[in-house]
């Protein structure tokens, strides 16, 4: 399909023009979440697609390789096979997008992976996750242990330092600089929008980020206060929307952080759909950073198959 | 339908298409037809009445399907349900504020009770008003019944109030005419249109079984509008008030004209509306906003898309992206599609780009969104706007060019404005001549918003305290309701064009000033009215930008110069007959009355009205404009420096036509005016033949109000006749002898008019 975004000079005045209403921006959240999201064989579909764009993920302090590894299986086959069979999606290729792990876990997730005979992406978060303040010298090389551990992509957090004090210049050289560290990896940039105030910040660092070579945008680290909610979501994929207009260049958007059920996912999907259109509703632009979420959603097919509500323990754990 | 039901899994997954919209039930409001065998009555005297051997009108949902039929009503039902209003207003108006207010919050909990069935029928019709604004505008109202003794001292009900609106207007748009009449304390006749009767009759059993005396509501279907004019020709009738589409609203002022009845118009259908995107916008909500007002099927005006040039192309591009994949809208019927094709067809042939969401389908009443760049004001589609979902794009340089594109519209609705920049947005707001702006959002609408429409857009205000004066009047006697006459037979084209008889001024008597000529009193014509127009426009805004502190020391120094020239003023009240005492105590209060209009100059002031939104609001008075004013015989002198500073004191200009009677007062005054301070062209003054004069003043569009005093058929006449571009009229009747003549000298005057010489915007900048 396309090539990757392969960035621009950074254009400050681009980044200066940048007007972002607030209550119009609410406005327009509220009417996405108000509209009537697909039913039957449409919210199955739905749903499916979500389970391809989910970036299956385990950022914890206690994760160890036997975890990992059930992560891993479970985001090849993240759906039971006789659900799928039952709507004829067995043999569909439905694995999740990726599995995203902390740099030290990578090693543990590309063998179970690569013992398993698939090429499902690993994603690992990187660049001092998930404050980001470390030298960057130590991000950097964070970055390419990673790579060389076999991560295929990259989240990267920015410096908000440098964002909430407008030093544009200084975080477009940094992500240039995480770029190149990333080599063929793909990298997504995570913005933290809970700790940039306001939504024209978040518009301008979508911009920086993208200038910079970003493949995705992603809205926070899961770690912050606040985490992806719809508003600043579609300021976001405005600017996702703007670049590509001046580019011609699609990059890619991840909310994460807090997306738990089968309806948000739904209304997620919706949002793209209505924003930038269908294009991006592949897991190549779109992408649910989650952990819980996969649960629900396999849930609501098993009811979409059955007729019957599951009981947790009825699917299988990650 | 069929087709996609086949649909597996694994092809939507592959398109990601969204399923059919879910049929939404409807079984509520079925079953409440049901009940009345889908033949809807008329609602007279608290109760549904199906007359035998009537004919019937089919009522249609949304979708053009057969819903019910409704009966028609015809000139016996009339009488009945007019003499029903009538003691139904007796009822209703003797019960103290704190019931009516009572029986308008009872109301909210039975539409709470009748919820599903409420908002089912309200969907089935395609009323456009959500259950919850209706709550709103009850709750809202209700609190004006409750305080109308104390905030409104002084005033009093009409009597029986006839809302009439055309078959496209919303139920939102009828409501906020009936519930202030009710909350004020007027009976209420409704005529609704195909699209509310339905929804009309529910609410009016509805609210009868919350506590409304019977005829206090009471509602008549018809097979077209001219049933309003039908109901209207009923002597009990005190007032009329339209809402709908311009055509109707100009048929039913003609069919009224010399009823004696006031007929006011808001025309808030199909009226051309500006959105204004400044380059300091976030264009990305402007585009969204668009998307959401531009294209509906029912959308209630044509908006214009204003766009700064040096944004032109990002937000087209933007549109063009959104606008993939919307889907055909439905059109009325196939000559509609019709017409769209050919302004379609016409604008590419003038070299127009068309942004289309799809290529249209081959047949069928329906046609996509459609965006015609390249537009001027001066193509076809955009100067008669046709139906369907078509908006044509306008570009514009400067700011300052952006409301001069704006305001070159005969209409004054609604403007909606997008920038990020504070000032420019009050400023663009400010100077921009329509009822309603929002800024940074579209079509705001709320009951606490005081909304007149502009120019041609309306002559009453609807909303906000404001609004609630139209079903008001003085409770002192001062001022006479007009008085119900028949319609005279006159020929409308000629009225005003015979000669007129020279005036002669009777011959000098002792007491007659020596500085005027004792000859005869100047004949002025219709190329006068129009210099003067000319002269007034000219000033007028100046005078308006002017602080009314300004504004009261140039009626002080009127008064001031009443003063001085008091022996000559009021030796020619002498002149027509009264006594020297009583002309000397006219001009005394005259000259009080200037005073008073200097100290009101800055009294009439905008407030911030609330909304249950997050934002602010402005509701900010204005000019008319240009005002006409053809003085009473009686009272010479007091009668036009009130009118006089009724107009200028809120930034009116004026054009005055003397009494034919008694012109030398208002001749003596010309010096006084000569003297002061006003600045020339911003009150005028033109003796002559009144009809004469009348018919002058009706035909030229400049003149926004036109306030009369004169005969029977000088009413007539305005009310037919200003109809198209609409004014906003103040009427009198001069009966022989003085009978049942206003009282000038009574205080009350004041207010009243200076209620009627300002006329209302409201601003919405919501806010996160």
């Amino acid at each position: 399909m396309s090539a990757r975004n392969p960035g621009m000079n950074l254009d400050l005045e681009w980044v200066s023009k940048v007007r972002v209403n607030t209550q119009a921006v609410l406005k327009r959240a509220q009417q996405i979440q108000g509209q009537k999201l697909p039913k039957k064989q449409w919210q199955a579909a739905w749903l499916l697609k979500a389970v391809t764009c989910i970036d299956l993920t385990t950022l914890a302090g206690d994760d160890t390789p036997s975890n990992v590894h059930r992560l891993c299986l479970k985001a090849i086959q993240p759906v039971r096979h006789d659900l799928l069979k039952e709507m004829d999606m067995h043999d569909k290729g439905v694995t999740t997008g990726a599995v995203c792990v902390y740099p030290s876990r990578v090693a543990d997730a590309v063998k179970t992976l690569k013992a398993a005979n698939s090429s499902l992406p690993v994603a690992s978060v990187a660049t001092g996750f998930p404050a980001g303040q470390t030298p960057l010298e130590t991000r950097l090389q964070e970055v390419r242990l990673a790579v060389a551990d076999g991560a295929t992509e990259i989240d990267i957090v920015i410096n908000r330092m440098l964002a909430l004090t407008g030093q544009w210049e200084a975080m477009y050289d940094e992500i240039r600089q995480f770029r190149e560290a990333c080599g063929d990896a793909h990298m997504k940039t995570i913005l933290a929008i809970g700790e940039l105030g306001t939504f024209t910040n978040v518009y301008k660092a979508s911009l920086v980020s993208m200038m910079a070579g970003s493949d995705f945008i992603k809205t926070s680290t899961g770690k912050e206060s606040v985490n992806a909610t719809y508003p600043v979501a579609i300021v976001m994929v405005r600017a996702i929307r703007d670049y590509f207009l001046c580019t011609g260049h699609k990059v890619g958007f991840k909310p994460a952080g807090g997306i738990r059920t089968a309806q948000e996912s739904l209304v997620w999907l919706t949002l793209i759909k209505e924003e930038l259109g269908n294009d991006w509703l592949c897991p190549l632009l779109f992408r649910l950073g989650a952990s819980s979420l996969l649960a629900d959603i396999e849930r609501q097919i098993y009811h979409h198959v059955t007729g019957q509500y599951a009981a947790y323990h009825e699917l299988p754990m990650a | 339908m069929a087709g996609s039901t086949n649909k597996t899994v694994h092809d939507i997954f592959q398109s990601m298409e969204s399923g059919p919209a879910a049929a939404s039930s409807t079984s509520t409001a079925q079953a409440w037809l049901n009940n009345n065998s889908h033949l809807l009555g008329l609602f007279i005297d608290g109760k549904s009445d199906v007359p035998a051997n009537r004919p019937s009108r089919m009522l249609t949902d949304c979708k053009g399907t057969q819903l019910c039929s409704a009966v028609v009503a015809v000139e016996e039902d009339v009488s009945v349900c007019a003499s029903s209003s009538l003691s139904g207003f007796r009822t209703w108006s003797e019960l103290s504020c704190s019931q009516r207010a009572n029986v308008m919050l009872r109301m909210v909990g039975v539409l709470g009770q009748h919820g599903v069935c409420v908002s089912e029928m309200f969907d089935l019709c395609d009323a456009a008003c959500p259950p919850a604004s209706l709550v709103r505008l009850l709750q809202f109202y209700s609190s004006w019944a409750q305080l109308r003794g104390t905030l409104i001292p002084g005033w009093t009900p009409l009597g029986v109030v006839l809302v009439v609106v055309s078959d496209d207007c919303s139920l939102y748009n009828l409501m906020i005419k009936v519930l202030p009449a009710l909350a004020m304390g007027n009976s209420v006749i409704v005529v609704p249109g195909l699209r509310t009767a339905a929804p009309a009759l529910l609410l009016a059993q509805l609210f009868t079984a919350a506590g409304l005396p019977a005829g206090a509501l009471n509602v008549l279907t018809g097979s077209d509008p001219s049933l309003g004019a039908t109901v209207a020709a009923n002597p009990s009738i005190s007032y009329v008030t339209y809402s709908g589409n311009k055509q109707d609203g100009v048929t039913l002022c003609k069919a009224t004209a010399g009823f004696g009845v006031p007929v006011s118009v808001s025309s808030i259908l199909g009226a051309r509306c500006p959105f204004i995107v400044f380059e300091s916008s976030d264009i990305d909500s402007a585009v969204d906003a668009v998307i959401q007002s531009a294209f509906n099927k029912r959308r209630e005006v044509h908006w214009v898309l204003c766009v700064q040039e040096s944004v032109q192309d990002r937000l087209v591009s933007r549109l063009r992206l959104r606008m993939s994949g919307m889907k055909s809208v439905g059109l009325q019927s196939e000559e509609e599609r019709f017409l769209v094709e050919a302004a379609v067809q016409e604008a590419s042939s003038r070299g127009a780009t068309l942004v289309q969401s799809c290529a249209p389908p081959p047949s069928g009443a329906q046609y996509p969104p459609t965006v015609i760049c390249g537009a001027a004001p001066s193509s076809p589609f955009v100067v008669c706007p046709p139906p369907g979902p078509l908006l044509p794009l306008l570009t514009f340089r400067s700011n300052s060019e952006a409301v001069t594109l704006a305001n070159h519209s005969p209409h004054g609705q609604a403007a909606s404005i997008w920038t990020e920049e504070l000032t420019l947005a009050l400023e663009t707001a400010k100077s921009v001549c329509v009822g309603s702006v929002c800024v940074n959002s579209v079509s705001v609408s709320d009951p606490c918003l005081p909304v007149s429409g502009h120019k041609d857009s309306g002559s009453c205000t609807d909303g906000g305290a404001e609004g609630l004066y139209q079903f008001l009047r003085p409770s002192s006697s001062s001022s006479p309701p007009l008085p119900r006459s028949s319609r005279l037979s006159m020929d409308y084209s000629h009225f005003g064009s015979a000669a007129p008889p020279a005036i002669i001024i009777p011959d000098a008597s002792a007491s007659a000033p020596k500085s005027l000529p004792q000859l005869v009193c100047p004949d002025g014509g219709r190329k006068d009215v129009r210099n003067a127009v000319e002269a007034a426009a000219k000033v007028q805004p100046g005078w308006m930008k002017k602080s009314p502190s300004a504004r009261a020391q140039s009626l002080l120094s009127l008064a001031k110069g009443l003063e001085g020239k008091r022996r000559d003023l009021s030796s020619s009240i002498v002149q027509t007959g009264l006594s020297l005492d009583k002309a000397d105590e006219e001009v005394e209060l005259s000259i009080a009355r200037l005073s008073d209009w200097a100290a009101y100059c800055d009294k009439v002031q905008g407030g911030t009205p609330s909304l249950p939104l997050s934002g602010s609001a402005l509701s900010l008075p204005e000019a008319l404009g240009v005002v006409g004013v053809v003085l009473p015989d009686k009272n010479p002198l007091l009668s036009m420096v009130t009118l006089l500073g009724a107009a200028i004191a809120y930034g009116n200009a004026v054009i005055l036509i003397p009494s034919e009677k008694s012109p030398l007062p208002a001749l003596t005054f010309i010096q006084v005016l000569q003297a002061s301070d006003l600045p020339a062209g911003l009150v005028n003054v033109i003796t002559g033949s009144r009809d004469q004069l009348t018919a002058a003043l009706a035909n030229h569009s400049v003149i926004k109000a036109i306030w009369y005093w004169g005969s029977a058929e000088g009413v007539q006449f305005l009310q037919h006749s200003c109809s198209s571009p609409l004014k906003t009229l103040l009427l009198s009747s001069q009966q022989k002898g003085g009978k049942g003549a206003r009282d000038w000298t009574h205080p009350s005057v004041l207010e009243e008019m200076g209620r009627n010489a300002v006329q209302w915007k409201s601003v919405w900048i919501p806010t996160a």
